[in-house]
């Protein structure tokens, strides 16, 4: 009986279904040419930032800000490069009274739905941020404020609760301050972001032309906008998003993406500053990493065992005569970060080394013999045992190594035995204010370029960080320079305020540093070196 | 007939049909798909709320206890559990999966945004099971127990043995990284993505939105990003099918009632579409349907590794911001999904085979 071969069909359907999948890859790797886009091309900046909402009264996040910050226009705000407030949909701002500031309007404003921006929309964007008062929002900002007037068509009079405010021009530049249409927004509820979009009440450099919420927005130029900052370089801006920086780092590799703004890691800042066709744009910047100490529960601390002030002195003081910010600057962040000396950076006018003159070798450096004698001094047996706390999912993945460096260095001088533990963000901001931890890491970004704004969220009464600190000498310093005139003199005052404030130790400096920002060698607008009063505004980006 | 005899994975056993009509099996099958959903959106429910409240996750670090107190009674937060799960499932029945808590987005309207997302990469992801697992499955039965069989069983094993998130990253490596064949991430080009965003009406599948809108080379470029989630993904079943099509081959060419066929004088290719291959085919449409709960699994894991915005992706990031109603919408949407697969592969599977009657 002849045999038939039975695999002989198998192997033909076989080779054909192989064929196919051949023929399917093959179709995947093909080359498209040409462009389908219906806009003309621009430049795609790249994110890791997440939009919470449109509504500048609902938000007050990175993310969000990115966008309203080109889409919408303030008041006063701040050029590139300088830290003094200027007039952008104003003309000027005068003090008219004790607690009393008048804004003139630029006259012919308009929205960019055609809508005209009179002082009756400004009169709106500030009364409905302070009554929504959303939890996401800025309203906090407005915390001087009493009433807003609008007698006439270019004129606002706004009403503060204090007298002298001199930082209230730097809080009509901040996400609080941004004027929006009062025929799109509701005086009394949040609006969703595609109505927004819909009503394209825009009246920054930019509009959206269109929308996909933390996935692609693009924007176009505003002609109708009025402001200071001038007419946008370049037409077209996409904003995309991600959530894995590796494929941001990798876009703007292989020129997918034109430039990044926040948020890569260090390594990849690193490998990318080695591409010849990509930029690494770093400087001083103005945010700040910082250790602080729970005065109730630090060794020694107030709700400790052996509560005794002295000694608890002298360990924060032997604590900041041992770190080496030099090396966590380098060793870390690879210099995209710098070691700071105060809680004010380096860079603001009024910012002084504090830190620098009155620990470690006085130079900047650590040393270790004058954190010994500190400590015997003060009669604290060695080693001291710190916990130490630090965020896993906030401050950027370069945590983990930051604090273990931090621990290595003060373990280093034999007179400290660091127990070191991270928390998760969600956890971290409950506990912390519960003084569940004894030393533990914080950071903070300005809400305006003001030395005021790094150290009244510290120092003052209604503290941010709760540490239990408290020295009514720096409170008093701090009220003066908020409503001192003179620069030179509120310099002084602020000047005093830091070194009382370093003298106790109730934080630690560590770092300064800013938001790198990455661009194809391609892209002009962003400066080699960024200063601490550099913002990323897209008007000025071009693409050779 | 009396040659069907051999066994066949998916059929029923011997006198389980008794009794049992198509119709009634059908209704039993559909109506176990409430109690899967059920335990499924309580499971993520109960667990979800183990973990601490939405507002405090949220809101914690910026709110005053008053405040905070007042969102959580604003919100319903502060009522009893059972109260609060009796609710919550009363506003299923509805249709109502509330509103996201950290940035106040309908969930329905994540659900519609991204779902298709998530359909066109299942979709994709299963295209490629197929187009792997059938084939290389047919060649490891044409090769039994030699060596290129030996290598696609160890192949086999490695892709659905492998995490989905390594194999993309190896795929990105290779494909994207050293060789730039392909793009790294992302469902399509900028220009592409805004292209088909300004078009009339859009399905939200790319694929299909750029066939419609006539163009080309937006066509290429879609495939082109679909090619490396859906291999990634795909992966993960072919390897299952491939086992699946060599076993059955191997039983069905071999069967009696092929022989008699093949005695007949039946051309090889019609021995194999009309006879074995059916039969053969039984357990493959059964599993499909099965691993769609394994690809929505994937598809959470394959999305963020390619920056691929869909459900998947958003459960990820709605997770780590311990967003309840978003990432119970997308589990309930994910069971229901499943279930209803499942269902279909029933009716399937019963069509396919009638002696299925459970």
């Amino acid at each position: 009986m002849a045999q038939h071969d039975t695999t002989r069909p198998v192997r033909t359907l076989g080779a054909i279904s192989l064929g196919t999948a051949f023929l399917v890859a093959l179709t995947g790797c093909t080359s498209s040419k040409g462009s389908t886009g219906s806009a003309e091309a621009g430049i795609t900046v790249g994110t890791t930032d997440q939009v919470t909402a449109l509504d500048p009264a609902g938000s007050w996040d990175a993310g969000s800000g990115t966008i309203e910050s080109e889409v919408y226009a303030t008041l006063l705000s701040v050029r590139n490069g300088a830290t003094e407030v200027s007039p952008d949909l104003a003309t000027g701002i005068e003090l008219t009274g004790p607690k009393e500031y008048t804004v003139t309007l630029k006259k012919g404003l308009k929205f960019a739905n055609g809508h005209e921006l009179t002082s009756s929309d400004v009169k709106f964007s500030f009364d409905r941020t302070l009554k929504i008062a959303d939890e996401n929002g800025p309203s906090s900002l407005l915390y001087d404020l009493d009433s807003v007037a609008a007698p006439a068509p270019t004129t606002i009079v706004f009403t503060l609760k204090s007298a002298n405010d001199t930082l209230f021009p730097q809080v009509l530049s901040t996400a609080a301050g941004y004027i929006v249409d009062e025929q799109v927004f509701p005086a009394d509820k949040i609006l969703d972001d595609k109505s927004i979009v819909a009503g394209k009440p825009w009246n920054g450099p930019y509009g959206v032309r269109s929308y996909d919420k933390n996935s692609l927005v693009s924007f176009t130029a505003n002609s109708a906008y009025g402001g200071g900052l001038g007419a946008a370089k370049t037409k077209n801006i996409q904003l995309k998003y991600y959530t894995d920086a590796s494929n941001l780092k990798l876009d703007v590799q292989q020129g997918t993406v034109d430039a990044v703004y926040r948020t890569l890691t260090t390594a990849d800042l690193d490998d990318l500053s080695k591409k010849k066709d990509i930029k690494v744009h770093t400087g001083s910047g103005n945010g700040i990493r910082y250790i602080v100490f729970d005065f109730r529960t630090q060794p020694y601390g107030t709700k400790t065992k052996k509560p005794d002030k002295a000694k608890a002195l002298a360990v924060r003081k032997a604590v900041a005569d041992s770190v080496d910010r030099a090396q966590l600057a380098q060793q870390v962040y690879k210099n995209s970060y710098q070691p700071l000396y105060s809680s004010v950076p380096d860079g603001l006018t009024g910012a002084t080394a504090s830190f620098k003159s009155l620990y470690g070798d006085k130079k900047g450096g650590p040393d270790q013999a004058a954190a010994a004698a500190r400590l015997k001094a003060a009669k604290v047996a060695t080693p001291v045992t710190l916990s130490l706390q630090y965020n896993s999912d906030h401050y950027g993945s370069s945590s983990a190594d930051e604090y273990a460096l931090v621990k290595s260095q003060l373990e280093a001088t034999g007179l400290f035995k660091v127990n070191l533990q991270s928390t998760e963000w969600t956890q971290y901001g409950k506990d912390r204010v519960k003084h569940l931890y004894p030393l533990y890491q914080l950071g903070w970004y300005a809400d305006y370029l003001d030395a005021d704004n790094y150290l009244s969220p510290f120092y003052s009464a209604n503290s941010w960080v709760a540490n239990d600190y408290s020295d009514p000498a720096v409170r008093e310093l701090i009220k003066k320079e908020e409503t001192e005139t003179d620069t030179a003199r509120r310099a002084e005052l602020l000047k005093q305020a830091q070194d009382k404030a370093a003298a106790s130790v109730p934080l630690l400096p560590l770092l300064q540093g800013s938001t790198a920002i990455v661009t194809r060698t391609d892209v002009s607008g962003v400066p080699d070196e960024l200063s601490s009063a550099y913002q990323f505004r897209w008007a000025g980006l071009a693409k050779k | 007939m009396s040659t069907l005899t051999q066994d066949v994975p998916a059929a029923a056993p011997a006198g389980g049909a008794a009794g049992y009509g198509l119709t009634r099996y059908l209704v039993v099958r559909f109506l176990l798909i409430i109690p899967t959903v059920l335990v499924l959106v309580s499971l993520v429910f109960f667990l979800m709320r183990a973990t601490g409240d939405p507002i405090s996750a949220a809101f914690g670090d910026r709110l005053t206890p008053d405040q905070l107190q007042a969102k959580l009674h604003q919100a319903a937060y502060d009522r009893p559990l059972l109260t609060q799960y009796l609710d919550y499932l009363r506003s299923l029945t509805t249709g109502d999966f509330g509103h996201t808590v950290t940035d106040n987005q309908p969930v329905t309207h994540v659900l519609g945004t991204y779902g298709a997302a998530t359909a066109e990469l299942a979709i994709n992801a299963l295209v490629v099971a197929l187009v792997v697992g059938v084939p290389l499955g047919l060649v490891a039965a044409a090769h039994r127990d030699r060596a290129p069989d030996a290598a696609l069983r160890l192949f086999a094993v490695l892709t659905y043995a492998t995490p989905v998130f390594f194999v993309g990253l190896l795929l990105k490596l290779v494909f994207a990284i050293r060789l730039g064949w392909l793009p790294a991430s992302g469902r399509a080009s900028t220009d592409v993505q805004l292209f088909l965003q300004d078009q009339s009406s859009t399905t939200g599948l790319y694929l299909i939105d750029a066939l419609r809108s006539g163009d080309g080379a937006a066509v290429v470029d879609v495939l082109k990003h679909a090619v490396l989630p859906a291999v990634a993904l795909g992966l993960l079943v072919a390897g299952i099918i491939l086992r699946l099509v060599r076993t059955n081959l191997i039983g069905t060419l071999s069967a009696d009632y092929v022989e008699a066929a093949r005695s007949r004088g039946v051309s090889p290719l019609r021995l194999i579409t009309r006879h074995a291959a059916r039969p053969a085919l039984i357990p493959v449409v059964t599993v499909l349907g099965l691993q769609v709960a394994g690809l929505l699994g994937g598809a959470v894991l394959t999305e963020t590794t390619f920056e691929w915005k869909g459900l998947g992706y958003e459960l990820a990031h709605y997770l780590t911001v311990r967003d309840f109603p978003a990432v119970q919408g997308i589990v309930a949407l994910f069971a229901v999904v499943v279930a209803v697969t499942n269902f279909l592969v029933d009716i399937l599977a019963a069509l396919i085979d009638p002696r299925v009657r459970y």
